[in-house]
């Protein structure tokens, strides 16, 4: 589905779950920066322009993010 | 009487009055977590919460806050819901000395009432999940208790481990876990990465309040949770095998999530505000392929808030944290007396001690620097004499105040080790350690200008007993 990702602006986004009342709310995923959220909750979580600067992520941020915890080499086989 | 799973201790407090029940509907978000946040701010004896009607779910139940006060971890431990913090981490450290005692194996399982496996699996549909702070990355659990095995040495129970790490959900059958390279769950994925496989895992949630105490505790590597669950409980802890992957789980979980950390692989994953109180930035994480799902039917999600301290968590690793460093440096300095490392899992750590001799205290201080847990946290370690005790934060002023002389009493140690969500270190990871010397010097060290001390009167803990004994009449 499209959208727009509050976080990172992408616009390819994937429902994950839908309320089990039908119609209440769904949960979103932003299929870049894995952002995830309730469509019920407040606009300063899942609209783009309300989102808080200090939360948003660009996509150098995600390509450049650290990796915890960093993946040894593999052992030598005898 | 022990706790054997989690409804029988959510009895508990309710029965105590340290329960309270959200039963007017209330949004997944920010209801649950603002209520979680608020009632932290109500003080040491605050109650757990527990909700069952939120907007959407047609079943959903929630408990929150269930270690979040000294009255709810007091009786946690079964002990009376008034016993004080000093009492609470002394009455743990008895216990402790009963460590070892083996678990029990018990069958039926409550979980295996229900399964979901493969394809049919979709976390969703069992627990209903709800966002914390504002900027979170997305959908957490983070107050599983999650079961691995060291994959050279599997047969080896103590080298088993029974931790909490901050889990996100990111998929239906897709998650992300934490492994701070200090923790146990990072040995045992380092080791399965260099052997090319995947590591199996176990998330067990809502648990009997023991076994969330003891995956809290900074263990050892080679000690086995559920040994000191059976010492802390009292009696042995009961547990059962995971159907799919065979690892030891506790009997009473609500829920065991069983699938593979997927070796060599990270992703995305975060922010999350953490235990410093601050959040930790977007890093690239591990993941895990859930593979199957057992759990009880109608099963409760005991879920935890953290954000600004203190929060439930402070109260889930405060005592479980001060005993271990306790007993770790007893065993090379018997003249240790008390250690408090509440504040923020012990990223700051308060020891009291004899000194035999000038600069002994320094000395200790150093030692916390190279227990397990000191390794990854006592950013800021504080000495203090025999007659200060640690947890009086007065008292530990009053020595700074005056027992500590910046120009010889401030040891910095460069570029130690810390766990990367310090949020204090230049190069995350890495950070400047200090002892604070804040003992009055020893012999044959002379400096400062002591004179006498002025010590409470000797009929004063006469007059203290009269004037309760006045004070409760009125």
């Amino acid at each position: 589905m499209t959208g727009v990702c509050p976080r990172c602006g992408h616009e390819t986004i994937e429902m994950l779950f839908t309320s089990p009342v039908p119609g209440v709310w769904d949960v979103l995923q932003c299929q870049q920066c894995l952002y995830c959220w309730r469509t019920s909750e407040p606009a300063r979580r899942t609209d783009r322009d309300a989102y808080p600067a200090s939360f948003r992520m660009t996509v150098a941020e995600i390509d450049s993010a650290p990796e915890v915890p960093s993946i040894p080499p593999l052992r030598a086989r005898p | 009487m022990p706790y054997d799973d989690l409804r029988s201790f959510l009895d508990t407090l309710d029965e105590q009055g340290q329960l309270l029940r959200i039963t007017d509907e209330v949004l997944p978000e920010p209801d649950v977590a603002a209520a979680a946040n608020a009632v932290a701010r109500m003080g040491d004896k605050a109650p757990a919460l527990y909700f069952n009607n939120v907007k959407g779910f047609i079943d959903a139940r929630i408990a929150m806050n269930v270690h979040g006060s000294w009255a709810n971890h007091a009786l946690a431990l079964g002990l009376p819901r008034e016993t004080g913090t000093k009492e609470q981490i002394d009455e743990f450290i008895r216990r402790w000395a009963e460590f070892p005692v083996a678990p029990q194996w018990r069958e039926d399982p409550p979980w295996a009432q229900n399964s979901m496996a493969g394809a049919d699996v979709d976390i969703f549909k069992v627990l209903p999940l709800v966002r914390l702070n504002d900027g979170d990355g997305g959908l957490y659990i983070d107050k599983a208790a999650v079961v691995s095995k060291d994959p050279d040495d599997p047969e080896n129970s103590g080298k088993q481990n029974v931790g909490i790490y901050r889990i996100e959900v990111k998929g239906k059958a897709r998650l992300a876990l934490q492994p701070v390279p200090m923790h146990d769950i990072a040995q045992h994925l380092h080791k399965a990465e260099e052997r090319g496989e995947d590591l199996p895992v176990a998330i067990t949630l809502g648990n009997d309040p023991v076994i969330s105490i003891v995956a809290a505790t900074p263990m050892r590597y080679d000690e086995n949770e559920y040994e000191l669950a059976g010492a802390l409980r009292g009696a042995p802890a009961p547990i059962a095998e995971a159907p799919l992957t065979g690892l030891p789980v506790p009997w009473g979980s609500e829920v065991v999530i069983e699938g593979v950390i997927k070796g060599r692989k990270r992703e995305i994953e975060g922010p999350f505000g953490e235990f410093t109180g601050h959040y930790s930035g977007g890093r690239r994480m591990t993941v895990i392929r859930v593979d199957r799902i057992s759990y009880r039917t109608n099963p409760i999600f005991e879920h935890l808030y953290l954000g600004m301290p203190w929060t439930e968590i402070d109260y889930l690793m405060a005592a479980n944290t001060c005993v271990p460093l306790y007993q770790q440096l007893r065993a090379d300095f018997p003249e240790v007396r008390a250690v408090n490392a509440m504040y923020t899992h012990g990223l700051v750590v308060i020891v009291s001690t004899a000194t035999r001799y000038g600069g002994f205290a320094k000395a200790v201080g150093l030692r916390v620097l190279t227990t397990p847990h000191g390794l990854g946290y006592a950013a800021t370690v504080i000495v203090v004499d025999e007659d200060v005790d640690p947890f009086n934060l007065p008292q530990v002023m009053w020595a700074l105040s005056t027992r500590m002389n910046p120009e010889h009493d401030l040891v910095v140690v460069p570029n130690m080790p810390v766990l990367e969500l310090a949020p204090q270190a230049d190069t995350p990871g890495i950070v400047h350690k200090l002892i604070i010397d804040a003992t009055a010097p020893a012999k044959p060290d002379h400096r400062g200008n002591y004179g006498n001390q002025v010590h409470d009167l000797p009929e004063a803990a006469g007059w203290l007993t009269r004037l309760r004994e006045l004070a409760a009449r009125h």
